[in-house]
């Protein structure tokens, strides 16, 4: 056998893999993605052309879930990074001298997201919640944690406080992996710590940035399991992520083609935004 | 080495051959316990073949009826038999078959009961627990209430000052709606400071459907319905009205807890167990645990039940059914009518209902189990004098339906939309949806 029959043996396992696991769902959503199709017609679908997507165009539902997202999405990335890279600065000499100390720090991450949802559901709840209770013993009341007006405010708290481990672990390698003799280097022309964190750090970790900012926009922007345990789709539809609306769409609408038109728009947002951010990352720091 | 390998292949044949009946059932509850201890007695009877035993396998209850939509339309055969519910018969009809059951049905269930599951006529499950709304309140205040002058007093000036009438404490059994806006303003510290408890009320608002159907029981009081006997949409009605404007007075004026618009079933259980809230409007399913004195020692033994209060059109609670039906995919079909039709005969039942489960029983069976099982008297008699089904409630779209009102109303409650657009988006979507 030649070395390219071998390289066609060796690799076919993963494409066959990725055929059955990821091309074959794909085209079966595509045809359902211009299909009237429910769950009563799943092998039957009825090819409508572009009108799913019209259909979530014109819904006010999917622009005001859209909307959430790139709020929720935008706030919890950016609380997210500021508090990774505060942390990652602050802690990383004692990181340095005690690197176990990162796996208690990561522990957050490694909660599935529905349990999280599950678990603020007890935390904050008025009666049986930790945090109300000493809310109730130092000040007389607790606040709604919960209701309409704080509910965004919570659910994005709850996302920062799980997935900023995450952040720090890349920013603190990025910020470990800068050379010494940079900094040094650096130091002889007597910059002050922002100087140096502003002219020389930051320029130097902007592919991490970039990097953890695309994905946790991208994971928050998604975020389904602890919105949808703690408030769902929320009071009038205020806590509908786009997740959820494709959820619903599907599950409780049983309108298979728009749930997946719209998959299908969110799929396209998110390859462009990729396409953006590695251009960006690859432009000279 | 050729009698081992014989051997293993004629033990793999017998293993294969051996195909048990398969029932999912309700997972989580005392319907599972009960569902256990059925199955347990009938696969010791004589007259079940090996073949025909019956194997319980459960799901999470969370999204239970989206991954039971998924796994029905997908054709499954992983079990025979699987829950349905009054408002999801229709969802679901289209991926079970119905079933003749047999005369034994008729004496352990009325005619009205075994209805809960039919959908176009057709029989599509064995009804094997009623659910229906208590008004939960707490015995040892009212008892106060009823008897103190200065409560009563204050309980005056609260009702005149808040709902504008000069109402006077009254037997929970007597109540109308006023009567218990009136008990939750009174018995909520932010209006009396002198209350017990923290809150008059708890209400279950989280937009899930659910919910709607708890709030129906106060609507419907009020004279409101999904459509008329014409079919046509009545949803933006003075009785839809009525009943959405008290829930928002009550949650506006601090009488619910203020995160009520999040919460559901185990959200108000912990609430009134906690013994901050005085009354409560729940499933009847929560009365176990609320006096179970070692679950909830803050209000066990202090707990009294009564139908919801009455409205202008009179006293209504929402019911619906839990049953078992068979799968349209199942392979083995036979043994799980045989399960079936065995499972609605009285003595079925009787086991059933003596494990925990809560059938609506004929009055003749109750009787024989009352010393048991005393809350199944008042299941039945609720059921019988004031239990309603919302007109097109067990159509095809039920389950949107009711999703569609848990969106609209919340928003409503939630002060987003206003009761008319609320109502309006209601009555266009239900057109919509009973449409297609």
């Amino acid at each position: 056998m030649t070395a390219r029959a071998d390289g066609w043996v060796m690799i076919a396992p993963l494409t066959a893999f990725l055929l059955l696991m990821l091309a074959l769902p794909f085209a079966v959503d595509c045809i359902y993605a211009i299909s009237r199709v429910s769950f009563e017609t799943l092998r039957a679908p009825r090819i409508v052309g572009l009108q799913n997507f019209a259909i979530v165009l014109r819904d006010g539902e999917f622009w005001g879930a859209m909307l959430f997202s790139l709020r929720f999405a935008l706030l919890v990335t950016a609380a997210e990074i500021l508090l990774a890279l505060a942390l990652a600065i602050f802690l990383a000499p004692l990181l340095a001298r005690f690197p176990w100390l990162m796996a208690p720090l990561l522990l957050p991450t490694m909660v599935a997201p529905a349990l999280v949802g599950l678990m603020y559901r007890l935390v904050l709840h008025e009666f049986v919640g930790a945090v109300p209770y000493y809310f109730v013993l130092l000040t007389g009341d607790s606040p709604s944690f919960l209701g309409p007006d704080s509910a965004f405010w919570t659910l994005a708290t709850i996302e920062t406080l799980q997935w900023t481990p995450f952040a720090l672990l890349i920013l603190y390698t990025a910020y470990q992996s800068i050379p010494t003799e940079v900094r040094e280097a650096a130091a002889l022309d007597g910059p002050g710590p922002w100087q140096m964190l502003r002219l020389i750090e930051l320029p130097l970790m902007r592919p991490a940035l970039l990097a953890v900012g695309f994905i946790r926009f991208i994971d928050s922007f998604r975020v389904f399991d602890n919105v949808y345990t703690l408030t769902g789709a929320g009071a009038g539809g205020s806590t509908t992520t786009i997740s959820i609306y494709i959820y619903e769409a599907f599950f409780r609408r049983n309108d298979i083609g728009v749930a997946v038109a719209a998959s299908m728009i969110l799929l396209a947002v998110a390859f462009a935004l990729l396409t953006l951010v590695l251009r960006w990352s690859e432009r000279p720091a | 080495m050729k009698t081992i390998l014989a051997a293993a292949l004629l033990a793999l044949g017998a293993g294969g051959a051996r195909a048990d009946v398969t029932v999912l059932g309700w997972p989580g509850g005392p319907e599972e316990v009960a569902l256990r201890a059925t199955v347990e007695d009938y696969n010791k009877l004589p007259s079940v073949a090996a073949d025909d035993k019956v194997k319980l396998i459960f799901f999470s209850r969370d999204n239970f009826w989206d991954k039971l939509q998924a796994d029905l339309a997908a054709g499954t055969a992983e079990f025979d038999a699987n829950l349905t519910a009054t408002y999801a018969v229709g969802r679901y009809a289209p991926f079970m078959e119905p079933i003749d059951l047999p005369a034994s049905a008729h004496a352990a269930f009325s005619d009205g009961v075994l209805k809960t599951m039919q959908f176009e006529g057709k029989q599509y499950g064995v009804p094997t627990d009623l659910s229906l709304h208590f008004m939960y309140y707490r015995s040892d205040l009212i008892a106060k209430l009823l008897s103190d002058p200065a409560w009563k007093a204050k309980y005056t000036e609260i009702a005149q000052a808040k709902l504008g009438k000069a109402l006077v404490p009254k037997d929970p059994d007597q109540w109308n709606w006023d009567d218990y806006a009136a008990t939750a303003l009174f018995f909520t510290k932010s209006i009396n400071p002198d209350s017990p408890t923290r809150y008059g009320t708890v209400l279950q608002m989280k937009n899930l459907l659910f919910n709607m159907m708890v709030w129906h029981s106060t609507a419907r009081s009020y004279g409101g319905n999904w459509e008329d006997t014409s079919g046509a949409i009545t949803v933006d009605g003075p009785g839809y009205r009525a009943g959405l404007e008290l829930y928002k007075k009550l949650y506006d004026a601090g009488t619910s807890p203020k995160d009520s618009l999040s919460y559901e079933y185990a959200e108000a259980n912990a609430a009134f167990g906690s013994g901050q809230a005085a009354t409560m409007l729940q499933w009847n399913a929560a009365f176990g645990d609320l006096d179970n004195a070692e679950k909830t020692p803050a209000v066990a033994g202090k707990i009294g039940t009564v139908a919801p209060p009455a409205g202008p059109d009179g006293r209504f609670t929402h019911i619906h059914g839990l049953g078992l039906g068979l799968n349209a995919s199942s392979k083995h079909k036979a043994g799980a009518i045989k399960f079936l039709d065995w499972l609605a005969s009285p003595e079925a039942m009787t086991i059933y209902a003596k494990a925990g489960g809560s059938p609506a029983l004929q009055p003749d069976i109750v009787a024989t189990l009352a010393k048991d099982r005393p809350d199944l008297v008042k299941l039945g008699t609720f059921a019988g004098q004031y239990g309603f089904v919302m007109n097109g409630a067990t159509s095809a779209k039920a389950l949107q339906i009711y999703e569609l009102q848990a969106k609209e109303f919340t928003g409503y409650w939630a002060g987003t939309e206003t009761e008319d657009a609320a109502l309006k988006a209601t009555a266009t979507g239900m057109a919509a949806l009973l449409k297609k």
